[in-house]
């Protein structure tokens, strides 16, 4: 609240993170972009960018909470892919949304078990579910088909007062996740033990009294839910299911959050920051197609912005 | 649970790496169902195609004994892969490429080494990040289709045998022993293995922590290099998709050899037959006719149960 613009823009370091600078990057990219294109700055090309981020922003939040507890979830990608193959199975609605989010929560819990319980490093316990979901939605769906329930692909495709529906579920998403991240005592319970992991003092949160396995279980669940709306999302907008629309969401996810400020080794992360970071990236993505530039050197693009972005970013801990 | 964990013979069998408990099931399990697969000939096919990974997985281990990872593998091997078969550089012979392979490893190597012993930049993002740069890069040159032949020497050597032993393999094992003496009978050795136990008393006793760990990086991209070599070897072609998902099943074969961050009971030999369960099990699955998707998951399932094990082996001890 009371710090100054040099110092956003410079972030100073506090619990949200540095999210200036990102801000400052998406904006003169939407100059760039407005004044170079003319199809750029249109209300139908602004709304189709908000629907196409979507996704991106609703996975990345997803991201941010685990890397708030010091963790990472490399099993998003599939998850995703896993929702969209589930949905398109031809069942009624009633059965399958509640399904997909059964399911997703289980994946999230095997996760946070394992990380927690067995003691195995988030990388390798994400990288393991990544592998088996996978398996599984190639099994559920080889080739993209199916069709989805008609009030999935309503829900995204509709608009209310000329705004389409893609901006509500941003906001929804938006509030639910400011609620669990800085208005709920699970939220501060998890930056505690963030800080905590991200300052070598494992223990200094459970001293206190906060339970941080049932917590950070807690926190993979919540980041393969939301990865599972990002899904349904997808899934609506696809209107069939697709074993490799998930494809690279991991990283990307990672690398939204990343822009956004937020600090790899936890306990520092912003909301704002991570939804400008997946805005950045879809303005990038939606600049680079104008601009009539190969996906493959846009892949590398992708990959150069993570590196330095994560090279800019200063940490005591070498290696992980 | 817990009681018997603490019996003095499990916690013993817990020591040892569970790719020798997974190699012997796989290999009783071919037993079972294809006995006559079991010869010197058919498993020597089998086990000359795993020789990249096997290979991968020696740089592998080192950097996870430095509690560091490598995931950029995957884009060292397309990148030497492309130089090779593009038609780049007409007329090279095999040292040429050898040189420029093993100059290409080790300069990307000694990048991540940087970012992540003086940047502190986290491993696995950096690595990622330098293959997805990478794998980019060689598709958009190539765009998007397998660029051309390698020449035929690569591949003519591929197919040598020495005493009926695939020249590949033995070259693996050889690998694999100098790699072992590094580590068990050097300084940088020691350096690494106190490097991984605990990286601040390791620096307070003196130990150039930043350095082995750039060094353990420098070594991973060499390795990754004579792996990208065999690779192309093995294929004989230029391809936009080879050795992607090696990495990851490097980690994976290093983990079931029990070493995971820091740790490294099982040396190189552990994780020299977790390159060979991946071999097993490969011809495993083929054999019980189970397709793309069910190895992914056996992929996966035998990761987490190895990291489980592992787990549970450091929570007891």
């Amino acid at each position: 609240m009371y710090r100054s613009l040099s110092n956003i823009v410079s972030g100073r370091n506090t619990r949200q993170g540095q999210w200036g600078l990102p801000l400052l990057v998406a904006l003169l990219i939407s100059l760039w972009l407005s004044v170079q294109t003319t199809q750029f700055a249109t209300a139908e090309n602004l709304f189709n960018l908000v629907a196409q981020a979507m996704p991106l922003v609703i996975a990345a939040v997803g991201q941010l909470v685990v890397v708030v507890v010091g963790g990472l979830d490399l099993s998003v990608g599939s998850v995703i892919s896993f929702t969209t193959a589930v949905l398109a199975l031809d069942q009624p609605a009633i059965v399958l949304i509640p399904a997909v989010f059964v399911l997703a929560a289980f994946i999230g819990l095997i996760n946070g078990l394992a990380i927690t319980r067995f003691n195995v490093h988030p990388i390798i316990a994400t990288l393991s579910t990544q592998y088996i979901v996978l398996g599984i939605t190639r099994i559920l769906r080889p080739v993209s088909g199916g069709t989805v329930p008609e009030i999935v692909i309503a829900a995204v495709s509709g608009s209310f007062l000329g705004i389409p529906y893609p901006v509500f579920w941003g906001i929804v998403v938006m509030l639910l996740a400011w609620k669990l991240l800085y208005g709920s005592r699970y939220g501060l319970h998890l930056f505690a033990i963030g800080g905590g992991i991200a300052s070598g003092a494992e223990s200094a949160a459970r001293n206190f009294g906060v339970s941080d396995r049932r917590n950070i279980i807690l926190a993979y669940v919540v980041c393969s839910c939301f990865a599972a709306v990002a899904g349904v999302f997808l899934a609506g907008r696809i209107v069939s299911g697709d074993p490799n629309v998930g494809l690279l969401f991991e990283l990307d996810t990672v690398t939204a959050v990343a822009l956004g400020g937020t600090q790899l080794s936890g306990g520092i992360g912003s909301l704002h920051g991570t939804v400008i970071g997946a805005l950045v990236m879809a303005l990038l993505a939606n600049g680079m197609n104008l601009a009539n530039v190969s996906p493959f050197v846009q892949t590398a693009i992708k990959g150069g912005i993570l590196l330095a972005v994560v090279g800019l970013q200063s940490r005591k801990k070498m290696g992980l | 649970m817990t009681a018997v964990l603490a019996n003095p013979i499990a916690r013993r069998l817990l020591r040892i790496p569970p790719s020798y408990f997974v190699f012997l099931v796989l290999l009783a399990t071919l037993w079972v169902a294809r006995p006559n697969m079991l010869n010197l000939n058919i498993m020597g096919i089998f086990i000359r195609q795993i020789v990249p990974l096997g290979i991968l997985v020696l740089g592998q281990l080192v950097v996870m004994r430095v509690k560091s990872i490598d995931l950029s593998g995957g884009g060292i091997i397309l990148l030497i892969n492309y130089f090779i078969s593009s038609g780049s550089f007409p007329g090279a012979s095999l040292p040429f490429f050898v040189v420029l392979a093993l100059a290409t490893g080790l300069v990307i190597g000694l990048f991540n080494g940087f970012m992540i012993g003086i940047r502190r930049v986290s491993a696995v993002i950096v690595t990622l990040a330098v293959s997805i740069i990478l794998v980019g890069l060689v598709q958009f040159l190539s765009s998007g289709n397998p660029p051309g032949d390698v020449p035929r020497l690569f591949n003519d050597l591929y197919n040598t045998k020495f005493l009926s032993v695939p020249t590949p393999v033995l070259f693996w094992i050889m690998l694999t022993a100098a790699v072992w003496l590094l580590l068990s009978q050097t300084v940088f050795g020691r350096y690494v293995a106190s490097v991984g136990e605990n990286a601040e008393a390791a620096h307070f006793s003196g130990v150039p922590v930043q350095r082995t760990v750039i060094l353990a990086h420098t070594l991973a991209g060499l390795i990754a290099a004579i792996a990208a070599l065999v690779q192309t070897g093995s294929i004989a072609v230029g391809s936009v998709r080879v050795g992607l998902d090696l990495p990851i099943l490097a980690v994976a074969a290093t983990i079931l050899g029990g070493v995971a961050f820091g740790r490294g009971d099982g040396g190189v030999w552990g994780p020299f037959f977790g390159s060979l369960c991946f071999a097993l099990l490969f011809v495993v699955m083929t054999v019980l006719g189970i397709d793309e998707p069910g190895k992914l998951i056996a992929q996966g399932v035998i990761i987490l149960g190895a990291a489980i094990f592992y787990g549970v082996r450091v929570r007891t001890s």
